[in-house]
């Protein structure tokens, strides 16, 4: 489709855009500066309804790199509901309050659209474009807020060094993919395929793009720069970090993949089974995500580490790479938004009340707060995948598809062991804020905003583990590329 | 969402919104939380209500039958769904009108209670869950329920948990409820894989269509394992044991949950499965009716304390049921639910009202060791308490089957149907008609033995008797309504206020039950048509030879019972109806002590041979190959080649801090080092 006649289509974005322009004009304005977050949350709320009545077609946008598809769709739901709250809570992060944040929700914006971008993108072009220029940068910036901070700088130089790296292993692997088909939009990609006479380049260049993808959603080995990162930054970009950019790297991950290899049957490459292979990586991120979270004692750093086992958790659907498959994904996906981000609100409610950073600062919140603490332990449950939660229906379908495929039977155990690996250090922290008296039994209330964001995500990640057909339903509708 | 769907879930939610309520609010607001309550009641059972008066302005069936999807996993789905035809309509009016009457009189029986508030959530937690089981049409959804209101029965049994009696008994109730429901689930699991459905309805169509082959043994199995469901919820023979003991719950929970409402959820239960049972199935089913009906009246006889007398009697009662359904004799299984809920509920708030007051004036007294609920202490409280002794003469009257009075219109039919099955078959089914009427002439003795020693006579103890009382008119209230409607004109009115006849609304709006399995429902009718008349005569004999009799042993004392009861034992007879058969004794012995015993081999062997020889062996055995490796460890491989690894990291790592400073450089180089093994390892192998 022209560029001109895509406009039509691609509102929600363009929304998106005026709302980025207007919160960084009104930012400039000494009187209107502190309703900035107002029109970030109407643009984002806007950008949703635009988005509601959006129903895709089946061509792509500006000349085919920009798709508009129900499979984007749904990640783009993902992308504004994490947004939203991040914006919201951060408004209530204690430690955000006094800095001098201009541009604060500027970039968050920025960065939803970057999301929306990568979701969509059919290009290698658009690709990178998202990923790295509006998804990056800003995230980059974002990580590094607190200019006073010496931890915050830490995490956001160290993102933007292994960023660039990977970023350019990817563009690496872009540049042979061009070089051996002769395209830049996946589906031209997909039919030179064919035709490539060197396979060993062809591993190569997915390797160096799987790199990329893998650092999005820190896969073992480009996951170093994650926990370092999730500890330094504000923890709203945290909770923000671990879910939307991986979700958007899963979208990116499986629509590449899916749209180039497995619709032309490819499932060996030089002799190399790459299912295997991610299966093998998914075995290995999600065992070194829960081995090492288990040591640590920061709360924070150990959810990011969690964060790394979840993302192994999703790999292993992505080794088998059927429809079923990204389903299950994207049931996780679902899921993971509700039940990581609830408890990322919940370490700002402890830090925010009683500066808490690791397990000893935590003992005995529960009896403090009864009630958030009780909603803790539903993510927690939820985390580690206990029925009847959100997570337990997650892991259930990615068992499911792992198991029907009878491919790797071995997977499936790996997995299911390091879920009770996790049930150990989520529940780490069940015991430290219930069995444990606090030193000063006064108790807590929690900043109504905070409170309400908990509930609001700790109730579907109990519900969606009772009732989730309209979930699937919604997600059966949204497979389609 | 059509305004029917609504109606129904609000039935539903309401009590659990109540629940809610009481749990998180309650204890701020102290007793005033109970108006809560009793408006969310009240707006329930005139819900209910309104679905009751749709059976007389649209007659026919399926008031609502809907269903949507729990969840669906490939080719397999699970629905959820809501089926109301006229059966389910009535039941609902029986549960709401009994909760709503219970909640009124707990606002005085449990005036003063600490936890006030949270025994009116667990009410509504209650009737949410007994509603539920009541609307559901699936087997799956009853079943969810069905453990549910297990929950409500559990909380409310123990609400005096501080009592070790009390705790226990809830225990008790729940492990031997859950015997019951194994089975139950066993059941319905068999159905689900023959029939690939869990809807209550779609079995019956299947099944008259052909399934299983009409009459397969497969078929009866399965029947027989969901009825187990019922045979512990109901208190049917064998698992009848908890009942009694759950009259350590507040006596407004015993009218509700213990007597009226979900006891008859497994009789409601096997109504709604009746379709599909088999004859075998219906055969073994009135079985345990009959048994259970005959042995539970016989061990009311003995008993001293007045709420186990009605347990026991609701037990009895509760076979009466079972054994209708078993015949066949459907229509008046469910009738008897229906006029038993409303006269054993009145039954059991009169005899609360006689215990509060008891209580009251021992409390006054000052005696902390008097039992107030044993019946030798009472006597003569008529002149003092007339309200309770009115409405509980009249529910008397009723469970013994008077004419005028509902019991009889409803025992009469299932006597008949009992009748009825026996001049079918013959042979050793006399015993059903045997237990039927053996059965009445014992509930008329046990019941006018409990007005006589309580409310006539001399009062056993004059310094209580001083300060009893009638109760406050919110105890009274709901006993006048349920007596009145204990009179026979209730169920029949309009058609006719003929005592003797059944016909009415009831009559009309429940149809007289198909089957599918094989049971040839216009056989049974007729049958029952010709045994009504001889049923009816023998009946009204039996009751008035037992009210009699407990005339002149109790009232009169022209038998002197001291005597009797001594003269009985001569062949242990007074003793095996005291000690209720001695069943709880024989589980003990042959249940529990060997699976204590077992329970305690097992521990010796895992402790003894398994952890002391066999783990510690082992552990020996880790001892000493984690020596040796420690020693090649640390002498081969860390001294040589990790050190050595380190030496050259620490020399890489000094040569790259050179150009760079922290430690990203280890990160980079640990992804770089990463896809390179990637890349060289997967071409390699």
């Amino acid at each position: 489709m022209s560029n001109f006649s895509s406009i039509a289509f691609y509102l929600p974005e363009l929304l998106l855009v005026l709302t980025i322009l207007a919160v960084i004009v009104v930012d400039l304005i000494p009187g209107l500066k502190r309703f900035n977050w107002i029109i970030a949350l109407a643009g984002i709320v806007f950008t949703g309804v635009l988005l509601y009545g959006d129903s895709g077609v089946s061509e792509s946008l500006y000349l085919g790199t920009i798709a508009s598809d129900p499979f984007a769709y749904f990640f783009k739901w993902i992308f504004l509901i994490a947004g939203f709250f991040t914006i919201l809570v951060s408004r209530h992060t204690h430690a955000l309050r006094g800095a001098d944040l201009p541009e604060y929700n500027a970039l968050l914006l920025i960065v939803v659209f970057g999301l929306f971008l990568m979701a969509s993108a059919t290009n290698l072009v658009t690709v990178y474009l998202g990923m790295i220029e509006t998804v990056s940068l800003p995230s980059y910036v974002l990580a590094g807020i607190l200019k006073n901070d010496r931890k915050s700088n830490e995490a956001s130089l160290k993102y933007v060094i292994f960023g660039a790296f990977s970023s350019g292993l990817m563009v690496y692997g872009f540049s042979w993919l061009y070089g051996l088909t002769g395209s830049m939009s996946l589906s031209g990609i997909q039919q030179g395929l064919a035709g490539v006479q060197e396979p060993l380049a062809l591993y190569m260049a997915i390797l160096l793009v799987l790199a990329g993808f893998g650092y999005k959603i820190s896969m073992v080995p480009f996951h170093f720069w994650t926990p370092d990162v999730y500890e330094g930054s504000p923890t709203p970009i945290t909770g923000f970090l671990s879910v939307a950019p991986k979700a958007a790297g899963f979208a990116i991950l499986m629509r590449f993949f899916y749209s180039v290899f497995t619709t032309n049957s490819l499932t060996t490459i030089a002799g190399v089974d790459w299912l295997t292979l991610i299966a093998l990586l998914s075995a290995v991120t999600m065992t070194f995500g829960n081995l090492i979270a288990l040591q640590q004692e920061n709360v924070k750093r150990m959810l990011a580490f969690s964060s790394i086992a979840h993302a192994g958790y999703m790999l292993m659907a992505l080794s088998i790479l059927s429809p079923d498959a990204i389903k299950a994904v994207m049931v996780y996906l679902t899921m993971y938004l509700f039940m990581n981000m609830g408890a990322f609100f919940m370490v700002i409610f402890a830090e925010n009340q009683l500066n808490a950073h690791t397990l000893e600062d935590w003992k005995g919140l529960g009896r403090k707060a009864p009630f958030l603490g009780a909603l803790m332990v539903i993510l927690m449950m939820s985390l580690t995948g206990l029925p009847p939660s959100a997570g337990f229906v997650g892991k259930l379908y990615l068992f499911a598809v792992v198991i029907a495929s009878k491919k790797f039977y071995w997977l499936a155990i790996v997995g299911v062991l390091n879920s009770v690996v996790s049930l150990f250090y989520y529940f780490r922290i069940v015991k430290a804020m219930w069995l444990f008296s606090p030193a000063d039994p006064k108790p807590v209330k929690a900043d109504s905003v905070i409170g309400l964001s908990i509930l609001l995500f700790t109730i579907p990640a109990l519900l969606l583990g009772i009732y989730w057909t309209p979930i699937i339903n919604l997600i059966d509708k949204s497979i389609g590329f | 969402m059509t305004p029917t769907l609504m109606f129904a879930l609000a039935i539903l939610f309401l009590p659990l919104l109540s629940f809610a309520f009481q749990i998180f609010f309650g204890s701020k607001i102290g007793r005033a939380a109970h108006w809560f309550s009793l408006a969310a009641l009240g707006v329930t059972l005139s819900l209910a209500l309104s679905f009751f008066a749709n059976i007389f302005i649209t007659p026919g069936y399926a008031l609502l039958d809907v269903s949507a999807v729990w969840f669906s996993s490939g080719s397999f789905t699970v629905e959820l769904g809501i089926y109301i035809d006229n059966i389910a309509a009535v039941m609902l009016v029986v549960v709401s009108t009994i909760s709503f009457l219970v909640h009124i009189y707990s606002t005085e029986y449990m005036r003063g209670d600490p936890r006030y508030t949270r025994y009116f959530g667990y009410l509504g937690l209650f009737t949410f869950s007994m509603n539920g089981i009541v609307l559901a049409n699936s087997l799956l959804m009853m079943y969810v329920f069905w453990e549910l209101v297990g929950i409500s029965s559990y909380l409310l049994i123990g609400f005096w948990f501080e009592k070790q009696s009390a705790a226990s008994a809830g225990m008790k109730a729940f492990l031997t409820n859950r015997v019951g429901d194994i089975g139950m689930f066993i059941g319905i699991l068999l159905l689900f894989m023959q029939l690939g459905t869990f809807n209550i309805q779609a079995i019956a169509e299947q099944v008259e269509f052909g399934a299983f082959d009409g009459t397969g043994l497969l078929l009866t199995i399965a029947g027989i394992m969901v009825f187990m469901g019922a045979i512990g919820k109901s208190a049917q023979f064998p698992l009848h044991i908890w009942l009694p003991d759950a009259m350590e719950g507040p006596t407004p929970v015993s009218a509700l949950i213990h007597a009226a409402t979900m006891v008859a959820a497994g009789v409601y239960m096997t109504v709604r499965i009746f379709a599909f049972l088999t004859p075998a199935a219906l055969e073994f089913v009135a079985v345990i009716g009959g048994i259970t009906a005959l042995m539970a009246a016989i061990i009311a006889i003995t008993q001293v304390d007045i709420k186990r007398v009605l347990a026991y009697s609701t037990v009895s009662q509760l076979g009466y049921m079972v054994m209708a359904l078993g015949v066949g004799a459907f229509q008046a299984g469910f009738f008897h639910l229906t006029t038993h809920a409303m006269f054993k509920a009145c039954l059991f708030l009169a005899s609360g009202s006689v215990i509060h007051s008891m209580h009251h004036a021992l409390h006054k007294i000052d005696d902390h060791s008097t039992d107030p609920q044993d019946m030798r202490n009472m006597g003569g409280l008529r002149k003092k308490m007339p309200i309770t002794y009115i409405s509980m003469v009249v529910a008397s009257l009723s469970i013994s089957g008077i004419p005028f009075f509902t019991g009889f219109l409803s025992k009469d039919a299932i006597l008949a149907g009992t009748l009825a099955y026996y001049h079918l078959h013959h042979g050793w089914t006399i015993f059903l008609p045997i237990s039927g009427f053996g059965a009445a002439i014992i509930t008329a003795f046990y019941m006018f033995r409990l007005i006589f020693m309580t409310f006539h006579g001399e009062p056993a103890r004059k310094d209580i008797h001083e300060h009893l009382h009638e109760t406050p008119g919110a105890m009274t209230t709901p006993l006048i309504i349920l007596s009145v409607l204990s009179l026979a004109f209730v169920f029949t009115i309009p058609s006719t206020v003929n005592p003797f006849n059944s016909q009415g609304w009831f009559t009309s709006a429940i149809h007289t039950g198909e089957n599918f399995a094989g049971l040839d429902m216009e056989v049974v009718g007729e049958a029952l048509h010709h045994a009504h008349e001889p049923a009816m005569m023998i009946s009204l004999t039996v009751a008035a030879l037992g009210i009699l009799a407990a005339l002149l042993f109790y009232l009169f004392k022209v038998v002197d019972v001291e005597k009797l009861t001594r003269r009985v034992n001569k062949l242990g007879l007074y003793n095996l109806s005291f000690h209720k058969f001695y069943i709880d004794e024989i589980y003990d012995a042959v249940l529990y002590r060997p699976f204590f015993w077992y329970t305690k081999v097992v521990a010796k062997f895992d402790w003894e041979l398994y952890d002391q020889k066999f783990i510690d062996w082992w552990g020996w055995l880790t001892l000493k190959i984690s020596d040796w490796s420690g020693y090649s460890d640390y002498t081969w491989l860390d001294q040589k080649v990790v050190d050595g690894f380190g030496k050259a990291t620490r020399y890489f790592g000094k040569e790259l801090r050179l150009s760079q400073s922290g430690v990203i450089q280890n990160y980079i180089l640990g992804g770089v080092i990463g896809i390179l093994s990637i890349f060289i390892l997967f071409q390699a192998f």
